[in-house]
C-alpha cells in the first residue's frame, strides 16, 4: 500500500469492522464454493463437465480482471488478451525449456508479466477514453506480431508444439485430468477472492473515484496515473494466471491466445455479465461458454445467432445479466417497502 | 531487414516513381473507408466496428451486378448504392438506438453484426471465395512514367478516391447541408431546436460512411479476392489510419492513409518481414506523443 | 481411449440410444453408452476465411462413408460422422476434439484442422489415446518430428517437402533450359509458406546450381493488397519467380500482378496454382504458369480418378479442393485397416494402418502407402505441369519420382536433426 492509500485506509476507519466482516463472509463463500467444484469429480465422471469447469476458470480469471480495469476504474483496454497469451507463452516456454517445477515457473511467469505490463501501463496510462483502448490495442498487435514473427523463439504460427511437460509436484499431478481440475478451480477461487478483496480494499474505492471523477481525485492528493498504473498491472497478472490454466487444458500455447479477438471475448463477456457487480464477469463468461458450446453443435452459422443474443443484451436488456438482475432486484424491494 | 534495398530504391527514379504510386494505391483505397469511418465518429460519435461489412457487402454487389450485366459502370453504382441504403436502414433501425449509450454498448451491437453480416454473406454467396475479374477496357499494358510501372486501372482507382476526398472536403465545408452536418456534430441539441431533423442527419451520415465504405469494396472487387471476413483486415488498417489521423478528422484520414500506404510501399523493402509490425510501431508512437492524433482536436 | 463392444444389443444400450438424443440436448456433458454404430469425430474449419476447408473436406468424408456404410460399414459397424466448427482457433480445436471423444463418444477421430489446430489436436490424441487421422495439415513437423510422434496418430496429407523436392528438380530442368539464372520468390508469412519455399529454393539450386534468389517477398497470410510485393519483384527484374500462396490469397496476387502485366515478363511457378479452388475463380488466368497438382481430375490420368471427380462433382456440384481428396484418403485407409483389424478398436487400427498400402484413385501407381516409420502419406500423385484458362486447366504433368523424394527426403530429415 502507498502513504497515499494508507491515509485513505486511516480516513476509513470507521468502516472497518465492517469490511473486516465482509472479508469473513467473502472467505467463506469462496471455501464453500471451492469445496462444492471440487467435489464434483466424485458425483459426476463426465470429462466434459470438467473440461468446462477448466475452460470457465481460464477465461473468468481473465474477464473478471478485465473488470478491474473496465468496470472499477474505467478504463477500457482492447488490449487485455496480451496478457493472457503471455502467461500462456512464458508459461509453455519455461517449462519446455527449463524443466522448473511447475510452481517456480508459474511464479516466475507472474514477474514476467509485471514487468512487461508495468513498461507497457506506464506508456498506456497516460492516454484516456478512446485513445487508452487503441493504444492497449496496438501494443496487443504488436506483441501478436512479435510472437508470428520471432518464430524460432516461439513456434511461429505453429504455437508452442510438443506438449507442455508437467512434473509432479507436492503429490499433484496435473497431467491427470482430475488434478488439473482441482487445481483450475483453486487458482480461479483464489483470484477470485484477491480480485474482490482489492475491489473492495481503500484502493479500490480510489479506482472507483478515478473512474467517476479523476479531476476530483487528483484534487484529493491521489496520485492518478499511479493508482492506474498499479491496477494496470494488477489485472495483467490476473489475465496471465488466466492464460497458463489455458495453456495447461491446451497443453501448449498459440499466437491466437494474444490475438486481439481474446481481448473482445473478454469485453464481450463482461458487457454479457455485467460491469456493476463483481461476479457480472464470471456469469459472463459461463453464459459465453455454455451459448458457444450449445450454439456450434447445432450449426456452422453460429455467428447469426451469437449475434441475435448479443442484439437481445444490448438492446434489449440494455446491460449486463447480472447488473439487469440485480437492478430489477433492488427495484422489487423498493416497491416493497414503499408499500 | 534490408536497408541496402531501400536506400537502393531511393536513389532510382523507376523504383522510386512505382513504390510511390503503389503506397497512393494503397493509401487511397484505405482512405475511402476510413474517411467513412472517421465521419461516422466525428458525427454520431460512434466507433462503427461494424464498417468492413460495409466493404465487404460492396464487393460482393458490384461482383454480382457485373456478373449480371457485364457492365463495369452499373457494377460500382450498385456497389455505392447497396451499401448506402445498407447504411441508412442499420442507422435508422438498431445504431439509432444506442445513442448516448456506453461506448461498449455500441460496440457490442456493432460486433453483432459483424458476426451476423459474416454468415449473411457465407449463406447468399457461399464459403468458397469469388473473383469478380478485371473488365476488358482495363486488360491493357500498363503505363510507364519516368521509368515507373503505373496500371490504368490504378489511375482510375486513384482519381475517384481523390473525386471524394474533394468532394467531402468542400461539400463539409461550404454547402449548407456541411454546415449544419458540422454543426449537428457540435451541438446536436440546437441543431434539433432550430427545427432541422437530427435523425435524418445521422441516418444521411451513415449512408454516406457506408457508400464510401461499399465504394472502395467495389472499385478493389476486380483486384481482391471476396470471402466472408474479408473486411475484417481492411477495418483494422482503417482503425490504424483514422487514429494516426486523428479521429473525426477527414484530412486526417486522407494524411493517415498516405502514410500507412507509403509505410507499406517501402516498409516491404527495407522491412520484408516486419511491415505489419511497423505500422502498429507507428500508431503507438503517434498516440503517446498526440494522442488526438496528427490533425485530431482536444477532446471537448 | 477406445472401448471395445460385445456384439448384440443389450436392453442396456438401447435405452441408452433412445435417451441420447435427448440427453445431448439437455445435458451436453452426460457421456452416451456405447451404441451400435461407430461415431467418428471431426473437428475442422467450417466458418471465417477458410470456411472452404471445412467444407470441402467434409464434403468429400460424407461421399466416401457413405461408400463405406452401404458396404456393409466399418468392420460391421454404420459410421456416423459427428463435424464440428472450431472456427479455426486451437483453443477451440482442443475442445471441439475432446468434446467429440469424451461427450458424444466418438472412437475415432478425423484432424480437419490446418496449422496450428491441428497441434492442439494432436495434444489432445496424445492425452486420450484416441486413434487420430490428420487430414489437413501440411506441416512436416507434425509427423517428422520424432518429438512429436504418438502410436496413435497418423498424417493423410500431401507435404511440402515432397512438393518442394518434385517443384525444385522440374524447375531447375525449365531453368536449364530457358537460362533462368535470376529467380524472386513471394511466400505467405507463415511456417508453410516459408519452410516450403526454403525447401524449394534448396533443391532448386541442387539441380540447377548457377541459380540465385535476388528478391524475396513475404506478405501477411490473408493480406487484401500485394502491391507493395508486385511493384517490389517488377523492380528487382527476375526471370522466373516462385511462390506457395494459395486459395484466395493467390488468386488476389494473380489479379494484381496481371494488371502490372507481370506475368509477361518472368516465368511464374505457383505450386498451388493447379486446385480447382484457384483455377475456376480466376477470371483471366495467364497462360503456362507452372504449378504442382493438388487435385485435378485428370491426374492421375486414370478411369478411378475422373470417375471420382465426377461424383463428387455431381453430388455438390463443385470441384474437389486438395482437402477432399485427402479426407477421401484417410476414410479409404480407415475402411481397409478396420477390414483387416476386423475390428473398430483404435489401438488394432492403428497396429494395421502403420505401413499400410491400400488401392486408391490419387495414388501415383494406383495405390497410397501409410508409411510405418513415421505415420505419413507416401505414393500419391505428384507432378508439375503448366496451365491453361479453360479445362482440363493443366494438359500434361509431369509425375515426379518417388525413388528420388525418398532419397532427398531421408537426407532431409538428417540435416533437420529427425533421424
Amino acid at each position: 500500500m502507498t502513504e497515499l492509500e494508507a491515509g485513505r485506509a486511516q480516513a476509513l476507519l470507521p468502516v472497518r469492522s465492517g469490511a473486516a466482516l465482509q472479508r469473513y463472509r467473502d472467505v467463506l463463500i469462496a471455501l464453500i464454493a471451492f469445496a462444492v467444484l471440487a467435489s464434483l469429480p466424485m458425483f459426476t465422471g463426465s470429462e466434459a463437465l470438467l473440461d468446462f469447469v477448466i475452460r470457465c476458470s481460464a477465461y473468468g480469471l481473465f474477464a473478471t480482471s478485465l473488470n478491474l480495469l473496465v468496470g472499477y476504474t474505467g478504463l477500457t483496454s482492447f488490449g487485455h488478451g496480451m496478457f493472457f497469451g503471455l502467461g500462456a507463452y512464458s508459461f509453455g516456454l519455461i517449462m519446455q525449456k527449463l524443466g522448473v517445477p511447475i510452481p517456480v515457473a508459474f511464479v516466475a511467469t507472474l514477474a514476467i508479466t509485471a514487468v512487461i505490463a508495468a513498461v507497457i501501463g506506464a506508456i498506456c496510462v497516460r492516454l484516456k477514453d478512446i485513445y487508452f483502448a487503441f493504444v492497449t490495442l496496438a501494443f496487443q498487435m504488436l506483441i501478436h506480431s512479435t510472437i508470428l514473427s520471432w518464430a524460432s523463439f516461439t513456434g511461429g504460427d505453429q504455437g508452442l508444439r510438443g506438449g507442455i511437460p508437467r512434473p509432479v509436484f507436492l503429490g499433484i499431478d496435473l497431467a491427470n485430468h482430475v488434478h488439473l481440475y482441482v487445481a483450475s478451480c483453486a487458482l480461479l477461487i483464489l483470484g477470485l477472492l484477491a480480485m474482490r478483496q482489492i475491489a473492495q480494499s481503500p484502493f479500490g474505492y480510489t479506482l472507483r473515484m478515478i473512474r467517476d471523477n479523476a479531476a476530483r481525485a487528483s484534487f484529493l492528493g491521489i496520485d492518478v496515473w499511479r493508482a492506474k498504473l498499479t491496477v494496470f498491472v494488477l489485472a495483467a497478472l490476473f489475465a496471465s494466471m488466466g492464460g497458463m490454466v489455458m495453456a495447461l487444458f491446451v497443453s501448449g500455447a498459440y499466437p491466437e491466445f494474444a490475438y486481439w479477438t481474446i481481448s473482445g471475448e473478454g469485453i464481450f463477456i463482461n458487457m454479457l455479465g455485467g460491469v456493476s457487480t463483481f461476479l457480472g464477469p464470471m456469469v459472463g463468461t459461463v453464459l459465453l461458454l455454455l451459448l458457444n458450446d450449445t450454439v456450434t453443435r447445432f450449426t456452422e452459422y453460429h455467428g447469426i445467432v451469437l449475434g441475435v443474443v448479443i442484439l437481445f443484451f444490448a438492446l434489449g436488456l440494455r446491460k449486463g445479466l447480472l447488473d439487469f438482475v440485480a437492478e430489477w432486484y433492488t427495484h422489487r424491494r423498493d416497491a416493497g417497502e414503499g408499500r | 531487414m534490408d536497408l541496402d534495398a531501400l536506400t537502393g530504391c531511393l536513389t532510382s527514379s523507376a523504383c522510386l516513381v512505382t513504390q510511390t504510386t503503389s503506397g497512393l494505391i494503397i493509401g487511397m483505397l484505405l482512405f475511402l473507408v476510413a474517411v467513412g469511418l472517421t465521419l461516422i465518429f466525428g458525427v454520431l460519435k460512434i466507433v462503427n466496428f461494424s464498417h468492413g461489412a460495409f466493404y465487404m457487402f460492396g464487393a460482393y454487389f458490384a461482383m454480382t451486378t457485373y456478373h449480371l450485366t457485364e457492365s463495369f459502370a452499373l457494377a460500382m453504382l450498385a456497389g455505392a448504392a447497396g451499401t448506402a441504403i445498407l447504411g441508412l436502414i442499420f442507422e435508422r433501425v438498431f445504431m439509432s438506438r444506442v445513442y448516448g449509450a456506453d461506448v461498449l454498448m455500441q460496440l457490442l451491437v456493432c460486433y453483432a453484426f459483424v458476426l451476423i453480416f459474416d454468415d449473411v454473406v457465407r449463406l447468399i454467396w457461399g464459403p468458397e471465395f469469388k473473383s469478380m475479374g478485371m473488365p476488358a477496357a482495363f486488360q491493357v499494358m500498363p503505363l510507364f512514367i519516368a521509368g515507373g510501372v503505373v496500371p490504368p486501372y490504378y489511375l482510375l482507382l486513384i482519381g475517384v478516391a481523390l473525386v471524394a476526398a474533394i468532394v467531402l472536403g468542400i461539400g463539409l465545408s461550404r454547402s449548407r447541408i456541411g454546415k449544419v452536418i458540422r454543426a449537428a456534430a457540435h451541438n446536436p441539441g440546437m441543431v434539433s431546436a432550430l427545427g432541422i431533423n437530427t435523425g435524418l442527419i445521422y441516418g444521411g451520415v451513415f449512408a454516406l460512411g457506408g457508400m464510401l465504405a461499399g465504394l472502395a469494396g467495389a472499385l478493389a472487387a476486380p483486384v481482391r479476392s471476396l470471402t466472408p471476413g474479408m473486411g475484417f483486415s481492411v477495418l483494422i488498417e482503417s482503425f490504424i489510419v483514422t487514429v494516426i489521423g486523428g479521429m473525426g478528422s477527414i484530412v486526417g484520414a486522407l494524411v493517415g492513409a498516405l502514410l500507412i500506404g507509403l509505410i507499406r510501399s517501402f516498409g516491404s523493402l527495407g522491412f520484408p518481414l516486419f511491415t505489419e509490425g511497423l505500422m502498429y510501431l507507428f500508431m503507438v508512437i503517434v498516440l503517446v506523443s498526440k494522442p488526438t492524433g496528427l490533425f485530431g482536436k482536444e477532446a471537448a | 481411449m477406445t472401448r471395445t463392444r460385445t456384439p448384440g444389443i443389450s436392453r442396456r444400450s438401447t435405452l441408452a440410444l433412445m435417451g441420447a438424443g435427448a440427453m445431448s440436448v439437455a445435458a451436453p456433458w452426460v457421456a452416451r453408452a456405447q451404441a451400435k454404430t461407430v461415431k467418428i469425430g471431426m473437428p475442422t474449419i467450417l466458418s471465417g476465411r477458410v470456411a472452404q476447408l471445412g467444407t470441402s473436406s467434409r464434403n468429400a468424408v460424407m461421399l466416401e462413408v457413405d461408400k463405406v456404410n452401404a458396404a456393409g460399414g466399418l468392420a460391421g459397424r454404420q459410421i456416423e460422422m459427428v463435424v464440428r466448427d472450431s472456427k479455426g482457433a486451437p483453443q477451440e480445436a482442443a475442445r471441439v476434439a475432446r468434446e467429440l471423444v469424451n461427450t458424444d463418444g466418438c472412437e475415432l477421430l478425423l484432424d480437419g484442422e490446418a496449422s496450428s489446430g491441428s497441434f492442439a489436436v494432436h495434444e489432445v490424441a496424445r492425452d486420450l489415446g484416441v486413434l487420430c487421422i490428420h487430414t489437413n495439415s501440411e506441416a512436416s513437423s507434425l509427423t517428422a518430428d520424432p518429438k512429436q510422434h504418438i502410436p496413435n496418430a497418423f498424417r493423410c496429407v500431401r507435404q511440402g517437402i515432397h512438393d518442394s523436392i518434385v517443384g525444385g528438380s522440374y524447375a531447375a530442368g525449365i531453368a536449364k533450359a530457358k537460362g533462368l539464372k535470376k529467380w524472386a520468390t513471394c511466400s505467405p508469412d507463415y511456417a508453410y509458406g516459408r519452410d516450403t519455399t526454403g525447401e524449394f529454393t534448396l533443391y532448386l539450386k541442387r539441380f540447377a546450381p548457377d541459380v540465385e534468389v535476388i528478391s524475396e517477398s513475404w506478405p501477411k497470410l490473408f493480406q487484401p493488397d500485394y502491391t507493395e510485393v508486385v511493384t517490389k519483384i517488377l523492380q528487382a527484374k527476375p526471370q522466373a519467380l516462385y511462390s506457395c500462396l494459395w486459395g484466395g490469397d493467390l488468386t488476389s496476387y494473380i489479379d494484381q500482378a496481371n494488371i502490372y502485366a507481370m506475368f509477361a515478363q518472368m516465368e511464374v511457378f505457383a505450386v498451388n496454382m493447379a486446385d480447382y479452388t484457384a483455377l475456376t475463380v480466376v477470371k483471366n488466368l495467364p497462360k503456362g504458369i507452372h504449378s504442382g497438382n493438388r487435385y485435378i481430375k485428370t491426374y492421375p490420368s486414370t478411369p478411378e480418378n475422373a470417375a471420382w471427380g465426377d461424383a463428387y462433382k455431381a453430388k455438390y456440384n463443385e470441384y474437389p479442393t486438395n482437402w477432399s481428396w485427402q479426407n477421401a484418403t484417410a476414410v479409404m485407409f480407415l475402411a481397409e485397416a478396420a477390414k483387416k483389424a476386423n475390428s473398430t478398436d483404435g489401438k488394432k487400427i492403428a497396429e494395421v494402418l502403420a505401413g499400410l498400402t491400400i488401392k486408391c484413385p490419387f495414388g501415383a501407381d494406383g495405390t497410397v502407402t501409410m508409411r510405418g516409420d513415421d505415420h505419413t502419406l507416401v505414393g500419391y500423385a505428384i507432378g508439375w505441369g503448366t496451365t491453361i484458362p479453360q479445362e482440363p486447366y493443366v494438359p500434361e504433368v509431369k509425375a515426379g519420382d518417388w525413388k528420388t523424394i525418398f532419397e532427398l527426403e531421408a537426407e532431409w530429415k538428417k540435416s533437420k536433426g529427425y533421424t
